[in-house]
């Protein structure tokens, strides 16, 4: 019922009402008409009525109907009467088909023909429909214009002024955030009453699967990310940090850049999709000196600290300088580590020729793991393999030891030992955005809100969650929450934005459900490990499927040739070795060797965990 | 809106330019003896009288125009188009309506009372033509050119090229049908040579003054395509029907014999137009494209991301069209002559065919015309137009081609194609109504949600002050009048006949 008010505006009703009242007339015009030229009106003759009164009736009844359809179809606008008449004509003309030449034929049981016989019979109605057609079309314009005339205040605000009636707010634009904005942007795409408002620090959806090849320079960094604003046009993308969550007032502050005060962004329904922040905990001299795979600028001043690196030590005569300097750690044995470590060992390798001075002997490239086996996502068989595999191509292995601290020139271990190098790569450790921590809301251990089965923020109202920020029950694997990967953020940010669009139009939300249905891991130098539906897959096939899969899931046509082509050139070329900025760690001089001060002992340590957001994604159902 | 404007702006110039417009009307007329008929009005029978009669309607007239295109964009194209449906429409309020009632003779809506007022039809939409540029003129006057003429000599090279091209497809597709002779016949004295250059000079000008008209289309290539098809059509009126035979020195070939007679033309003036249009818009673009350093509008998205869009809509659309279409070429049985592009005979596989045509027709009208429909009035506008101008190339020009043989521009073409020419105004309907539903939902892209409705608005208010609504109604209207009125013979009321589609003898 509300919804009926809503759609029939004063203003549309006034509309509807002026063309019935201008269709009438054209119908009482024709219907004259016809009759003075001893014919019978359409309408009645072809239903076979031949009583008068009732007959005419119908006729004007139909007259009503079509006036009112057109003041429906062509909305009043001021300044348009010459438009107006002319596609009333139309209007009246396309009846003209629709009626005496269509319907007639077909009501009489003739079943039309539409020769130019019967259009020739039906010639003296065409004149009538285009005279009915014009005088509904002018006649419904003047009604309006006269009474906007006598009531200058009853003009219809321009609907540019009005407020939107909903608002959505979208905090991060990983995975989820844009899953639900372009989830969101199709369900409501007839919906202007709808504004969605996307905040995020970083104007691109990272495609975090690729992201060890910009640093290992196979890919180009802009290639495997989409810019938010395209991906979702009709979202109003907000660059920004965000400051402050007021989910009491519904209000979300946010931090541009430049001069402006914060901005206060109102919703009605708000969805985090915030992510996760690397976690050091608090280890000495990690967040100094180790450098992390989350974003664009990440891996590219990674990517350009190892060539200067390169650059560095092909001029450096001191043999004792240079072990440090070309080692190349890893700390974490997940997806991200095991994907990192195979990266830098073929990235190297291949740019060693431009490089005379530097051995291949002299190069190191370590692992450190925690646990016993890598990869523990995938099973101990695909595990072992990639084990096999790395170790056999000469990477290091240091398992089940701990990352204790690091300085500017070596990394240090739990059990006293340590490793000198300049570049350490963290992928061990990931939490929740910090920001969830000032919401009143359940947490779990990690810092994750907690949520119900429709995403719903327990404790808050009008508030979702999706992502690694959020704690999902899985009701496949009772009491587990689903895993924080790309693939989970991007279902989940599609049930969310179905749920949210259920909520505004007052229908019953549904779970979210989703069965991964597999995982791959790249391994550099046409290998790969995947475990798909219980199948494992090794080795080039395996590798095919990585490329083919992330290809197909990589978002828009143009980065998916971007891509595809860099992958072409990458057959036939060596890697770019250009430096692209040179604003990175330069190899200290005087690497320190033994540890800082204040190591945690190592009972301390807190469990390491395989990075899971940049961990690979899965192969979609089906594919 | 004070009275005082609208009688200085709006009343005085139409009345005065319908003034001289009723002068060249009224010539006309006087030349064919028709002006006792309009004497009648005041129940004498002098041509004087008929005249002086003729004069004041046509002042009133004029009058009206003037307010009717008051708010409209002053460009003398855009008036030139709204004076031809004016005159045409009045045409069907006057001498079919309101002068039988004036007379005192009754209503008489039949195809006869039609037929024999044809002459006065062509004069009418010659006056309106007239009314229209000579208001634009008056405006000019009043005003300076701003708005109304833009001269450049770029833009007049461009369309006298387009014209050269466009009257050389004319001329081969009117002498393939051995038509060329007999369109400008009573100039050339019966030289073949004379007639293409006659044909060419018509070209000649024709582009020019499109030129003149239009030297900076702000639409699209497809509202191109149909302003230049009814810009076709004001040619065959003032062109091959008057110029061309008054310069022959033949006088005036208006009556209905003397035009079912030269029908050829009016399909291939259509077509003439169209091409001018459509070249001139694409010679410009090219322009544009390699010598121009206008970045600041540029709002498209890219041939690769908009293009493949665009084709994905346009199939469904083609697709939903087409389907309507099968409908009518089910019900008449044509599917079979369809079948015959691919020679076959038979109706399964002709509906394949047909519906593979409407899907490129469609991806065609999405290529042409994306981002041109605002609402459902134009979608439907844009779509029945482009619908009837594939009637005309459809049927009557490429089919006849692919079977190998010249285009049919004949009378009893269209009579026999009528049906077909429904199927097409369905087949548009369906197809722009479709398509505008699918881009809505995107369109403009770069604008978010609310503000692109706003843009929207923005933009249909803006083309319904163009003669956008003009041209749609003008062309549905005159091809289905024009196929009534010139398919049935004046004389015993029958309808002619004709072998269609050709190479089908003995259907």
């Amino acid at each position: 019922m509300r919804r009926a008010a809503r759609i029939l505006s004063p203003a549309l009703r006034r509309e509807l009402l002026a063309g019935g009242l201008a269709g009438l007339t054209g119908g009482l015009v024709l219907w004259w008409a016809l009759q003075a030229q001893g014919m019978t009106a359409t309408v009645p003759g072809l239903l076979g009525i031949n009583l008068s009164a009732v007959g005419t009736a119908l006729h004007l009844l139909v007259a009503i109907l079509l006036g009112t359809g057109f003041a429906l179809l062509l909305r009043y606008q001021d300044r348009r009467h010459a438009a107006i008449l002319s596609i009333g004509l139309l209007y009246g003309l396309l009846w003209w088909i629709v009626g005496p030449i269509t319907l007639g034929p077909l009501l009489d049981g003739r079943g039309p023909t539409w020769s130019l016989a019967e259009a020739n019979a039906a010639f003296p109605s065409l004149i009538g429909h285009l005279l009915f057609g014009g005088i509904t079309g002018f006649g419904s314009y003047l009604l309006i214009a006269l009474f906007h005339r006598l009531r200058p205040q009853s003009q219809p605000v321009d609907a540019a002024d009005e407020a939107p009636s909903r608002r959505v707010v979208i905090l991060g634009g990983g995975f989820g955030g844009v899953g639900t904005a372009k989830r969101l942007e199709r369900i409501c795409a007839r919906d202007s009453n709808l504004e969605i408002t996307l905040v995020s620090q970083s104007n691109y959806l990272l495609y975090t699967p690729m992201l060890a090849e910009v640093a290992s320079s196979g890919l180009e960094a802009q290639h495997i990310s989409a810019a938010v604003r395209v991906s979702c046009p009709h979202t109003r993308f907000h660059r920004g940090q965000v400051v402050e969550i007021d989910t009491e007032a519904q209000v979300v502050r946010v931090r541009s850049g430049g001069s402006v005060s914060d901005e206060e962004l109102p919703y009605d329904q708000l969805v985090l999709a915030l992510g996760s922040v690397a976690n050091y905990y608090g280890l000495p001299g990690m967040e100094e000196h180790s450098f992390k795979l989350k974003t664009l600028e990440d891996a590219t001043r990674l990517r350009n600290h190892i060539i200067g690196l390169l650059e560095d030590v092909d001029v450096e005569p001191d043999d004792q300088a240079r072990v440090g300097w070309l080692t190349f750690a890893v700390a974490g044995g997940g997806f991200a580590g095991t994907e990192a470590i195979a990266e830098l060992f073929d990235m190297v390798h291949s740019m060693l020729h431009y490089y005379p001075n530097i051995r291949a002997r002299d190069l190191r490239f370590v692992l450190i793991h925690s646990r016993d086996r890598i990869l523990p996502e995938l099973g101990p068989q695909l595990g072992d393999y990639a084990l096999r595999k790395l170790r056999a191509r000469g990477i290091e292995f240091m398992l089940e030891s701990r990352v204790a601290g690091a300085d500017a020139g070596a990394v240090f271990l739990n059990d006293g030992r340590s490793v000198a190098t300049h570049t350490l790569v963290w992928t061990a450790g990931n939490q929740p955005n910090p920001l969830l921590e000032t919401l009143p809301c359940p947490r779990n251990r990690a810092g994750a809100v907690v949520v119900n089965g429709a995403l719903q923020v327990q404790g808050l109202t009008n508030v979702w969650a999706v992502g690694d920020c959020a704690e999902i029950p899985n009701p496949y694997n009772e009491g587990q929450p689903y895993p924080p990967t790309a693939q989970h953020a991007l279902r989940e940010g599609k049930t969310a934005a179905e749920n949210i669009a259920a909520t505004l139009r007052g229908k019953p939300v549904k779970e979210f459900r989703f069965r991964a249905i597999g995982v791959l891991v790249g391994l550099g130098h046409r290998t790969a490990a995947a475990e798909i539906r219980g199948w494992q897959f090794s080795g080039l096939l395996a590798w095919f499927m990585w490329r083919t899969i992330y290809l197909s899931k990589l978002p828009g046509l143009e980065k998916k040739v971007r891509v595809a082509l860099d992958w072409t050139i990458d057959l036939f070329f060596p890697r770019d070795i250009v430096m692209t900025s040179t604003a990175v760690r330069s190899a200290s001089p005087n690497p320190q060797h033994s540890p800082p001060e204040g190591l945690p002992a190592p009972e301390q340590l807190p469990p390491e965990q395989p990075q899971a957001d940049v961990a690979p994604d899965v192969a979609e159902e089906g594919s | 809106m004070r009275w005082s404007e609208v009688w200085r702006t709006a009343l005085v110039p139409g009345a005065l330019a319908g003034l001289v417009g009723g002068l060249l009307f009224g010539a006309a007329m006087s030349e064919m003896g028709l002006l006792p008929g309009i004497a009648q009005i005041v129940r004498a029978d002098a041509a004087l009288v008929g005249f002086l009669v003729l004069m004041v309607l046509a002042a009133v007239l004029g009058a009206g125009f003037g307010v009717l295109v008051w708010y409209q964009r002053p460009g003398a194209g855009e008036t030139l188009f709204w004076g031809l449906v004016y005159g045409s429409f009045c045409w069907y309020l006057g001498p079919l309506t309101l002068l039988p009632l004036l007379r005192g003779e009754g209503l008489t809506w039949d195809v006869d009372s039609a037929q024999a007022a044809f002459p006065v039809y062509l004069g009418l939409v010659l006056y309106g033509g007239a009314t229209g540029l000579v208001l634009v003129f008056l405006r000019w006057l009043r005003r300076g050119p701003a708005g109304t003429l833009h001269f450049s000599g770029g833009a007049l090279l461009r369309g006298v090229l387009a014209g050269l091209l466009a009257a050389g497809l004319l001329g081969a597709a009117l002498s393939a049908q051995d038509q060329l002779l007999a369109s400008v016949a009573m100039s050339t004295g019966g030289s073949h040579l004379a007639a293409w250059l006659i044909t060419l000079v018509i070209g000649l000008l024709a582009g020019g003054v499109f030129s003149l008209l239009y030297s900076r289309p702000t639409d699209g290539a497809g509202a191109g395509l149909i302003r230049g098809s009814v810009y076709g059509f004001f040619w065959w009126v003032a062109g091959a029907l008057t110029l061309v035979p008054l310069f022959g020195g033949v006088g005036l070939t208006w009556s209905l014999n003397e035009v079912q007679a030269a029908f050829a033309t009016l399909p291939g003036y259509l077509l003439f137009g169209a091409a001018i249009a459509l070249f001139y818009q694409w010679l410009g673009a090219l322009v544009r494209l390699l010598f121009s350093d206008y970045v600041v509008g540029g709002d498209e998205e890219g041939v690769g991301t908009q293009g493949l869009r665009i084709i994905g809509r346009s199939v469904l659309a083609g697709l939903v069209g087409g389907l309507l279409f099968s409908l009518v070429m089910l019900q008449i049985g044509f599917l079979p002559d369809v079948a015959s592009l691919i020679g076959s005979a038979s109706t399964v596989p002709g509906f394949f065919v047909h519906l593979g045509i409407a899907v490129i027709i469609g991806i065609s009208y999405g290529l042409l015309f994306h981002r041109q429909s605002y609402d459902v009035g134009s979608a439907l506008g844009w779509g029945v137009s482009y619908g009837f101008f594939w009637s005309i190339l459809g049927p009557l020009t490429l089919m006849p081609v692919f079977l190998g043989t010249a285009p049919q521009w004949t009378v009893g073409a269209v009579a026999a194609t009528f049906p077909n020419l429904i199927g097409h105004l369905a087949y548009g309907a369906g197809l722009g109504v479709t398509f505008y539903l699918l881009e809505a939902r995107y369109s403009p892209w770069w604008i978010p949600r609310r503000q692109a409705e706003v843009a929207r608005v923005a933009h249909q208010r803006e083309q319904v002050l163009t003669s956008a609504p003009a041209l749609w109604t003008l062309l549905i209207a005159t091809g289905l009048t024009l196929s009534i009125l010139l398919g049935v013979d004046p004389i015993d009321g029958t309808l002619i006949d004709s072998v269609y589609p050709p190479g089908q003898v003995g259907r």
